[in-house]
């Protein structure tokens, strides 16, 4: 993140596929011209040694061929440069590079020609030193404060520091403790050397301690002579800095105190002379490299920090100065003074991207993309905005969520078969649709064998499939009907669905029984028209039978009572008893069904079937109450729950707290307690399940129940279809019911705004209390009165319909409201 | 050239699987090869290194299982969980929005910024869980995982270090080993098996593990290297033992002041709630470290949880003198710059974040929203453009949708901010506030049982929220409705105990109440 980038003065690319790292980039006067002016001396790790002399002819220029001083392929890798005194008896500047196993030293000499392109640049091998050991890194001084020449180290692999005094071998120490060669630097001013090793301290190590240590070749008899030596090697100081390190600089300027510049992987550190820690920062990106440099102002030191955003950034002390983005994550960084340029930022990348840059205002590179826009025409956007708006009010107006669709590109089609045995489901499409997904619903205690169908893909053709559904569980269902149900989406990607409904034959929930004479629920329907021979109504359960004339049916549902069905011979009459109310449900329906199908088969039109009433709430009741009943049940196992949970939950902190403390304490039956709470919330975690199992049983007793009365109370008053489909919409609201919305609550509100609105007689009703809340009621009999209510008031010929329903809403309110308009949510950043 | 050599350069440079790699292939010549072991290790910990500092995501299981007895009414001001509404300064609610826990806005997103312990178990399972607030259930739950490395780690022939092998004793008496070891267990093992369901097992091994090997590596460091006791601290951080690890940092610091000693310290009175001990703390780390931009940011966090908004701002400018590049503070100016009513400044701000290159929704849709107030309309509809075709997710769209028809309800097309609020909640449904201003759009239209099931969903969306609530009163006063008029405005005032107009419908309210 900054502001600008480091703006290009010169830059090039060094080779093809070459790696580079730290200690490849150095520079310096190498040539020993004396005009001050650097050059740039850069090797890789594939041998290849260039030299640069950069004088771009404008800033931003790229390398000219003369630029090129110097390109030598070496037979080694080159591990690092550095430009030294490394030859006797000159103070010349001259050229060392390390290779695994070897370390050269060069003479870069320059012959000037008539023209530029004329100068001639050679490189002529001083010394060479073969190593034994493979070497890491390379660092020198004048070791020992001997001035006017370069001594050199080189830090191997396996923790020896070998000593080179130009062209001859003075010694090798081992490090104590090593395992991985970290950076190495040697400081002139306490005649020291400093590295972070593995152990993550930095250490300092005397020149004059190393000297007088135990030679490291005969490290091998070091355990005997352990004892005896007094030549350990030493540590002069060490600071734990608890992490690895990536460089070390030295400075000492003329405005600050000589101090030692690590850069860890997460913090620089900045230590004086002795070890003490003048400051450290925190860096909340990963670096990649650094160089401190001389600043300006008193007392303080700028460092340099590459990272690996590709930033630049400068720091004097701790805080940040600039930041430059540069181009590449550079792995070394140098500054150089050219001829007309004094201080340039050289930096390199691994891959060998050299370039040479300075500090300016040039805004960063990054600009935003363009949004994509398009030509405006004004007119031809009025147009587009009024048709949207258009459709937009007339899809708010139908108040449909859906759009009407006009023909269906899937068709599903479930034909139920007599036999029982299976269901055949089959899509068909007309167009090539994706993702098809068929589910097939019934309510417990029906189920089918399998519920869910995916195929890919459907194109011009019928799939189908084949399921069959049972009886589950030991009661009888409310309704012998399912849903099935496809979600597709077409060729462009907008999802759909189909869906179509099947009811299945009343055989598979019951099977002819012999008739009982008394019940103690008793239905009777009247017709309009002479009655029906039962042979002819249930000819599938009464298939063969020598009697043509059959009054009687017995009819048991699996798991249920049997109920009886009479038909009257003389009368019009039809009688449906049974033990149970609510199994009185599926047979009155199938009947009363049955009739209207016979009579319409006939070409009769005006049959009618009717009720005399009244309808049998006090037996409908009883269902609502024990409904209700569990319902509380769950609510008490739901509280007993939490209670120990919050048991168990503070025997558990208990324990914990015991196990926490230093001196162990008996835990005082804690654990047993721990156990007895943990078995009590099993078994009641068990009772609430079975308690549900049964709650959800009752719901399907009570919703056969419901069904009944409705289908009753509309035969009773002879309601419309329109008026039958409000009454059901009061009384079953929901498919399931659950704890936090019950069907107790919510018929209750439905009934209370039927009773408010359309059944309203005078302005006092209007005064019944109509809660806003939809919760858990106490006991059920308001719901009991609303409901006699409704029943009196249908009696009395109150009309049910939804016309009315807005007149006495039409308060308005006068302009000023006030209203707090939420806020404007300034989000977050990042 | 040497394998190891080259390892340990691609190490310096980040290119963590090339060195694992070859490491590997160092291991497989000879398997007790200890330097290349320690470096495949460090590879591997690298890989996955997320700071610990930065890591503060509390769990379900923490909280309700966190034994600290902590007060559980503590003084005005002394308290992360009941910050002081009124602070002089500070914004009032009908200027700058709440987040979920009670706190203003913050204009950054940083971990720990939505927090606010729920008080029990159920209430907390209970709250609405949506996708921006869901609290994991533990904290072990692997959330420290970067992105796309785990994958990488898949290592075909089992882990690399197995852990129930390790003899910790002899590796803790090897220093140059143990650090390596204890934060590769420490970052690296804690995540590859996030997913198992032997995590909770697994962790609580590794835990152990962990504890023995810094628990004895400090013990063979003659209880003298302050990392070690700063690694015990941060197990037993992860433990739960708040005071122990406060004990351990505590005497690291003393042995060797470092700034994440202090930034960890600060963490644990933080889960503490001991904020004016942070302060006093970091302010000490200051003295030692000027100008520290994470001691720094970490004050000026403190004060913006503590609605201190002043401080916050100062504290963040203090940041930008040490390092104008901190996103972080200029975003939190910025946005305080808005709430305080001078978006011209705010536009300031943001623009300098966007020169930064910071590219992405959020920054377009405030600096929309800024240009907007700030009566700039030419650049607004396109910054929100931009906003809109930056959106990575749902949320974020339904906000550019929510600020849009905040725009359309300023300059009163109706349909407009109708349609956008519509788009919002298409986008987002759990908008609370669109579902609010939907709501105010309805009542102008006359629909007020409409009206009243967009506020009740408002208000059961955003409990905090006290619009919603003053609203719904209002409402209900307004069609003579006084019962759910008086209960809503008794909600909003607990919300909002300054708002005046609340007050005046209670007064209203009771003076009827009072007549009848």
């Amino acid at each position: 993140m900054s502001l600008f980038k480091a703006r290009d003065w010169w830059s090039t690319t060094l080779g093809e596929h070459e790696e580079f790292d730290l200690g490849c980039l150095c520079v310096a006067d190498v040539d020993n011209s004396g005009s001050g002016n650097d050059k740039i001396i850069i090797g890789s790790y594939k041998g290849i040694l260039r030299v640069y002399s950069p004088q771009p002819s404008k800033p931003g220029a790229t390398a000219q061929p003369e630029e090129l001083i110097l390109e030598i392929q070496l037979q080694d890798p080159i591990l690092q440069v550095e430009v030294g005194k490394f030859v006797s008896g000159t103070e010349l500047l001259h050229l060392a590079v390390l290779h695994p196993r070897k370390l050269s030293v060069f003479a870069v000499s320059g012959t000037m020609g008539t023209v530029e392109h004329g100068n001639q640049y050679q490189l002529k091998l001083m010394y060479e030193h073969n190593l034994q050991r493979t070497a890491c890194n390379l660092t020198y001084g004048g070791f020992g404060g001997i001035k006017g020449r370069d001594l050199m180290c080189i830090q191997s692999m396996d923790g020896m520091l070998i000593f080179f005094e130009q062209e001859s071998y003075s010694f090798g120490r081992y490090l104590p403790g090593f395992l991985l060669p970290g950076p190495l630097k040697y400081s002139s001013r306490s005649d020291s050397f400093i590295t972070v090793s593995s152990s993550r301290q930095v250490e300092n190590y005397k020149y004059q301690v190393l000297a007088v240590a135990t030679d490291a070749e005969t490290k091998q008899n070091s355990e005997q002579q352990k004892l005896g030596s007094g030549k350990k090697l030493t540590k002069d100081w060490i600071v734990n800095i608890g992490e690895q390190a990536l460089d070390i600089c030295i400075v000492s300027f003329m405005q600050a105190a000589s101090s030692i510049f690590v850069l860890g992987e997460r913090n620089l550190f900045c230590f004086k002379e002795n070890g003490q820690l003048r400051f450290m920062k925190k860096m909340e990106y990963s670096p990649s490299c650094f160089l401190p440099y001389g600043s300006v102002s008193e007392g303080t030191i700028n460092t340099l920090i590459g990272n690996h955003n590709n930033m630049l950034l400068i720091y004097q002390d701790v805080t940040l100065k600039w930041a430059a983005q540069l181009s590449h994550i550079s792995v070394a960084v140098r500054v150089a003074n050219f001829q007309d340029l004094k201080c340039v930022v050289v930096t390199l990348s691994d891959s060998g991207h050299l370039q040479c840059s300075y500090l300016g205002t040039d805004p960063s590179l990054f600009q935003a993309p363009k949004v994509e826009s398009r030509e405006l025409n004004y007119e031809e956007m009025d147009g587009e905005l009024k048709e949207l708006q258009r459709v937009i009010r007339e899809a708010i107006k139908s108040q449909g969520i859906l759009p009407q669709i006009k023909e269906d590109d899937l068709n599903v089609t479930i034909l139920v078969s007599p036999n029982l045995d299976e269901i055949p489901v089959t899509i068909w499409s007309r167009l090539a649709v994706q993702n098809v997904k068929l589910s097939v619903c019934v309510l417990p205690p029906l189920a089918v064998t399998q519920d869910k169908f995916t195929f890919a893909e459907v194109a011009g053709t019928s799939r189908c499939v084949i399921l069959s559904v049972f009886l589950k569980r030991s009661f009888p269902p409310a309704e012998l009907g399912g849903d099935a149900a496809v979600s597709y989406s077409t060729q462009t990607g907008i999802p759909r669905i189909a869906h179509c409904k099947f009811s299945l034959p009343l055989k598979l929930v019951c099977q002819q029984s012999q008739p009982s004479k008394n019940a103690t629920n008793k239905i009777t329907i009247e017709t309009n028209k002479p009655p029906v021979n039962l042979l002819a109504l249930f000819p599938d359960f009464l298939g063969q039978s020598d009697d043509d004339q059959i009054n009687v049916l017995g009819l048991k549902l699996f798991s249920g009572a049997t109920t009886t069905v009479l038909a009257s011979k003389t009368s019009r009459r039809y009688r449906v008893q049974c033990d149970q109310f609510e199994d009185l449900w599926l047979i009155t329906k199938e009947i009363v069904q049955r009739l209207q199908e016979n009579f319409a088969s006939q070409g009769t039109q005006d049959f009618m079937c009717k009720f005399p009433g009244p309808i049998p709430l006090l037996e409908y009741f009883e269902l609502i109450d024990k409904h209700f009943e569990l319902r509380l049940n769950a609510e008490k196992y739901k509280e007993l729950l939490s209670e120990r949970a919050v048991q168990f939950r503070a025997i558990q902190r208990r324990l914990l707290t015991h196990f926490k403390d230093k001196t162990p304490t008996p835990l005082r039956n804690l654990d047993t307690l721990l156990d007895g709470t943990y078995r009590q919330l099993i078994a009641l975690a068990d009772a609430a399940e079975e308690n549900q199992t049964d709650l959800c049983q009752a719901f399907t007793r009570l919703k056969s129940a419901t069904q009944l009365i409705v289908l009753l109370i509309s035969l009773w008053q002879g309601l419309s279809k329109d008026q039958v489909i409000i009454l059901e919409a009061a009384f079953l609201p929901l498919i399931q019911d659950t704890q936090e919305l019950g069907w107790e609550e919510s018929v209750d509100a439905a009934i209370v705004h039927l009773l408010r609105n359309c059944l309203s007689k005078s302005s006092k009703d209007q005064a019944l209390s109509f809660t806003s809340q939809l919760a858990m009621p106490k006991d059920t009999s308001r719901l009991k009165k609303h409901m006699t209510l409704l029943c009196d008031r249908l009696s009395k010929g109150a009309q049910l319909s939804l016309t009315t329903d807005s007149t006495q809403q039409t308060i308005t309110i006068p302009g000023k409201l006030t209203t707090e308009q939420g806020e404007c949510s300034l989000d977050t950043v990042l | 050239m040497d394998p190891l050599f080259m390892a340990c350069s691609y190490f310096r440079r980040r290119k963590f699987q090339l060195c694992a790699e070859i490491c590997t292939a160092l291991l497989e010549k000879n398997p007790y090869d200890q330097a290349a072991w320690s470096l495949k290790t460090r590879a591997l910990t690298e890989m996955v290194y997320v700071d610990e500092v930065d890591i503060d995501q509390e769990g379900i299981a923490e909280v309700i299982l966190d034994d600290n007895a902590i007060a559980q009414i503590a003084r005005p001001g002394t308290s992360l969980k009941h910050p002081t509404t009124s602070q002089a300064g500070g914004p009032s609610p009908a200027v700058r929005p709440m987040s979920q826990a009670g706190r203003p806005i913050s204009g950054f997103v940083r971990p720990g910024t939505s927090s606010g312990r729920p008080g029990t178990m159920e209430q907390a399972i209970k709250t609405p869980r949506t996708a921006s607030t869901a609290r994991p259930v533990t904290s072990a739950s692997g959330r420290y995982v970067r992105l796309g490395t785990a994958s990488m780690l898949t290592n075909p022939d089992g882990p690399f270090i197995h852990l129930s092998r390790l003899n910790i004793s002899k590796y803790a008496g090897k220093p140059y080993l143990a650090k390596t070891l204890f934060e590769y267990i420490f970052h690296h093992e804690n995540d590859v098996k996030s997913v198992s369901l032997f995590h909770q097992y697994f962790l609580s091994f590794s835990s152990i593990k962990l504890f023995n090997l810094a628990a004895l590596a400090t013990e063979h460091s003659q209880f003298k290297d302050w990392w070690w006791k700063v690694q015990l601290g941060k197990c037993y951080y992860r433990l739960g033992l708040h005071r122990e690890a406060e004990k351990q940092f505590k005497s690291a610091l003393k042995q060797q002041e470092m700034v994440d000693i202090f930034l960890y310290l600060s963490k644990v009175y933080i889960r503490l709630d001991q904020p004016l001990t942070v302060l006093v703390l970091l302010k000490e780390g200051l003295d030692h470290f000027p100008g520290e931009v994470t001691l720094l940011t970490g004050i000026a966090r403190i004060h913006d949880e503590m609605n201190d908004i002043v401080s916050a701002t100062e504290y963040y400018k203090d940041v930008l003198k040490q390092d104008n590049t901190n996103v972080e503070a200029i975003a939190c100016i910025g946005s305080n710059h808005f709430y305080s009513d001078q978006p011209e400044i705010a536009l300031r701000f943001y623009r300098r974040l966007l020169q930064m290159g910071v590219y992405n929704c959020q920054l377009f849709n405030n600096l929309g929203l800024c240009c907007f107030y700030a009566q700039q309309y030419d650049l607004t509809l396109s910054s929100f453009e931009r906003a809109l075709s930056l959106a990575v997710n749902d949320e974020e769209v339904a906000d550019v949708w929510y600020n849009l028809g905040h725009i359309a309800v300023g300059i009163g097309d109706m349909t407009l901010a109708y349609q956008c609020f519509k788009l919002a909640l298409a986008n987002n449904n759990d908008h609370a506030e669109a579902y609010n201003n939907l709501a105010v759009l309805e009542m102008r239209k006359g629909h007020h049982e409409q009206a009243k099931g967009f506020l009740q969903t408002a208000a059961s969306l955003a409990p905090h929220m006290y619009e919603p609530h003053y609203n719904f009163a209002a409402l209900s006063d307004k069609v003579g409705d006084l019962q759910s008029s008086y209960v809503a405005a008794q909600k909003s005032a607990a919300a909002f105990p300054e708002h005046v107009n609340t007050r005046q419908l209670i007064k209203q309210l009771q003076q009827h109440f009072s007549m009848l």
